[in-house]
């Protein structure tokens, strides 16, 4: 017993000695006094993440992203100085963030450049291509985004999931096929929400965030997240045969969810933003790209006995989270909070592509058959065709 | 465990994304901005709005400060005007509200001080540069090559070279650092004005100096800020009083860099244009005149109406940027 103790007590200090000694290195780069780590000069950096026009005024998110706290002084539109007023106030500590309001009487559809300047006179600036009025949140623009959300997310994913008495009816080396389709659209998606994930991070994320491994650690951690708490769901229902491949439906459902709130954000962020054009594509070509969605999730169930309110449901799950992406899109849009979604839908779709290649592998252990391959290929292929409209 | 993670991970993002909501407003003010703006805010204001006390440099004083020197007479007469000039380049200044640039400077301030003679003068300048930077003082005007300021570096620390030369010719010069790079030593601030009047004088007149230059602070060779005497829209807040049906003389000379010209538009009124003020006739009668870099002259005018004049260049970028002030004319009683 006595033995136990001081045996465990040395692993716990064996555990503690090298941070310990971590703690005493740094100290000694960094603490007080310390006039090592003295290179260079600090150099203020602002990110403007948001502009809204709204009635007589130009509203402006900024953050501070560098590694300096700065100070605010001055606003200016086109390079021209303007008055305006910064709220909370014009001190700005690492990553605070604060809204400068320019009276300004903009015109709808021009381009516009914000400039900020800090105190040691340094200006940041950030362009828009085209001003237009940022949507209210009233009963009017909310039933409108609804409706859009309704129509790229809920609908198509509805009728794609429609196809499932045919999915059924076929045989086993054409289900094999629809199977290896779904891991090939799910490859395509996982891909897509990615790209979009960098785009956004590079044109509105600062530097700060390192943006490209946000989004690895982001997809990755959901990944394995998702990995782990799907292989506990599957184990727990196996007694029931039925609830496997519910549950791989499920985990399709909510990884093309979080998609669809990312594509939701897209729209949304498009339409507050006044880019009117680039939504109408968006919509029409997110919604012809969703129906492939409904495929990717009856195709797993599609052997199994048919619950038309589970179905429903599962496409529910999958199509609803674009409604809200619209709204949070348009009102509430947030460069970081997009990447996040857009990382975790991926994560979300690459732990599904998993677990139906493990399926796959059941019925063609060298993964190498026709079926599997064409059904890959042809599913990329089919998302990025649809893709192409976007 | 693994719940407590998720939650940090959830509020920490929620806290990039949203790090303002925590914040309560403490009630609404209203300010009225230098252009006319109403503005409600909880926050600040972020207006050049310059109250005096707070400023290191004054631009009415400067406005109507002229330097004669210390004044002797030599053996055969001629007078003898004796100045000390200091150059410095580790001042900070708050050039705008809030916004903090390296000056360099002539006795402390952008633009030096107006050094006035009269033809035929002798002009003795004692020149001590107290800077990091080698500098010198190099005048527009007429004097032997060695005292051009162009050779004759003087170096960091303490040096020292004393100019000389008979003031000359009659008209308004501006002096300025001739160390290279020259852009860099000019644009941080070391420039002024040199006046040299007729022998005989010029009528009696309210005489101003202006001198149009900008400040380059981010550094990407393009103006942020420009102005008539360094701060931007000061005579915007503080106008200049003057008296109706009074002869007005402004000494303008224009220093600002990088852009090739800059302007001067007076409203409700024209203006006498002595080119360089070498003449003593007017060349044009104006209310515009157009200035390449250094170029420079003398304005004359008076106005028979009381009430607010703006003056401000024409190029309107540089007037948005601070190149715009007001005449306040009043009725003498």
């Amino acid at each position: 017993m006595e033995e136990q103790k001081r045996s465990k007590a040395k692993l716990v200090a064996s555990g503690l000695i090298p941070f310990i000694f971590l703690i005493v290195m740094l100290a000694y780069i960094v603490g007080p006094g310390s006039t090592m780590i003295d290179l260079g000069v600090p150099l203020p950096e602002l990110t403007v993440e948001k502009i809204d026009f709204v009635e007589s005024e130009i509203l402006v998110t900024v953050r501070n992203t560098g590694p300096i706290p700065v100070d605010v002084t001055l606003a200016d539109v086109n390079d021209r100085i303007q008055p305006a007023a910064i709220e909370p106030d014009k001190h700005l500590e690492r990553f605070e963030t604060a809204l400068v309001k320019i009276p300004f009487s903009w015109n709808e559809g021009e381009p516009y450049t914000i400039g900020l300047t800090t105190s040691d006179g340094t200006r940041f600036e950030k362009g828009v291509d085209a001003a237009a009025p940022a949507l209210k949140p009233n009963s009017e623009t909310v039933g409108f985004l609804l409706l859009i959300g309704t129509y790229v997310g809920v609908i198509p994913i509805l009728i794609g999931l429609m196809w499932l008495p045919f999915i059924r009816k076929i045989s086993q080396q054409k289900y094999i096929f629809f199977l290896a389709l779904t891991v090939g659209l799910l490859l395509f998606l996982g891909i897509d929400a990615i790209e979009e994930a960098l785009e956004v991070s590079s044109e509105n994320l600062a530097g700060a965030f390192n943006g490209p491994l946000l989004i690895a650690t982001t997809v990755l951690v959901s990944l394995f997240g998702l990995y782990y708490a799907g292989e506990r769901l599957t184990k727990k229902s196996s007694l029931t045969k039925i609830a496997n491949p519910y549950s791989v439906a499920l985990m399709i459902s909510i990884g093309i969810g979080l998609h669809n709130l990312g594509e939701g954000l897209a729209i949304g962020a498009a339409i507050g933003l006044g880019q009117v054009a680039l939504s109408t594509f968006l919509i029409i070509g997110f919604a012809l790209h969703n129906t492939t969605e409904g495929i990717a999730i009856a195709a797993p169930i599609a052997k199994e006995k048919t619950f038309i309110r589970k179905i429903i449901g599962l496409g529910l799950i999958a199509g609803v989270p674009a409604i809200f992406g619209t709204w949070i899109g348009s009102f509430g849009y947030s460069p970081f909070t997009s990447v996040i979604f857009l990382s975790i839908g991926a994560g979300a779709i690459f732990q599904v592509v998993i677990v139906l290649s493990k399926w796959l592998r059941e019925y063609d252990k060298s993964f190498s058959s026709t079926p599997v391959v064409a059904g890959i290929a042809i599913g990329m292929l089919i998302m990025y065709l649809t893709g192409i409209l976007v | 465990m693994l719940f407590v993670l998720v939650v940090t991970a959830v509020l920490t993002t929620f806290y990039f994304a949203y790090p303002n909501s925590s914040n309560a407003n403490t009630g609404e003010k209203t300010f009225l901005s230098h252009n006319g703006a109403v503005i409600k805010t909880t926050g600040e204001v972020l207006d050049p709005v310059y109250s005096a006390q707070t400023l290191e440099f004054d631009p009415d004083k400067y406005l109507r400060e002229f330097n004669y020197g210390r004044v002797s007479k030599l053996a055969d007469g001629t007078t003898l005007r004796e100045f000390t000039i200091i150059a410095e380049d580790d001042k900070m200044m708050e050039i705008s509200p809030g916004v903090f640039y390296n000056v360099w400077t002539f006795n402390g301030t952008v633009p030096g001080p107006t050094i006035r003679a009269t033809e035929g003068d002798l002009v003795r300048i004692h020149f001590i540069n107290n800077g990091a930077r080698s500098h010198t003082m190099h005048f527009h005007g007429e004097h032997p090559g060695e005292m051009d300021g162009v050779f004759e570096i003087v170096g960091a620390g303490g040096g020292q070279f004393t100019y000389e030369w008979i003031a000359g010719p009659v008209g308004v010069h501006p002096y300025h650092c001739h160390v290279m790079p020259l852009e860099e030593h000019i644009i941080h601030g070391l420039y002024g004005v040199y006046i040299v009047d007729p022998k005989d004088g010029r009528p009696q007149a309210d005489e101003m100096v202006m001198v149009l230059n900008g400040f380059d602070t981010d550094f990407d060779t393009e103006n942020n800020f420009y102005a008539a005497n360094t701060i931007p829209f000061y005579y915007q807040h503080h106008p200049i009083q003057i008296s109706t049906n009074q002869l007005i003389r402004v000494y303008v000379v224009n220093m600002v860099e990088f852009d090739p010209i800059n302007n001067l538009h007076l409203h409700g009124n024209l203006y006498q244009y002595y080119p360089t003020g070498t003449d003593i006739v007017p060349s044009t009668f104006t209310d515009m005149i157009t200035l390449s870099q250094t170029e420079r002259g003398i304005m004359e005018f008076s106005y028979s109406y009381p009430g607010k004049y703006l003056f401000h260049a024409h190029k309107v970028e540089f007037s948005e940027k601070g190149w715009t002030g007001l005449f306040l004319a009043t009725d003498k009683e």
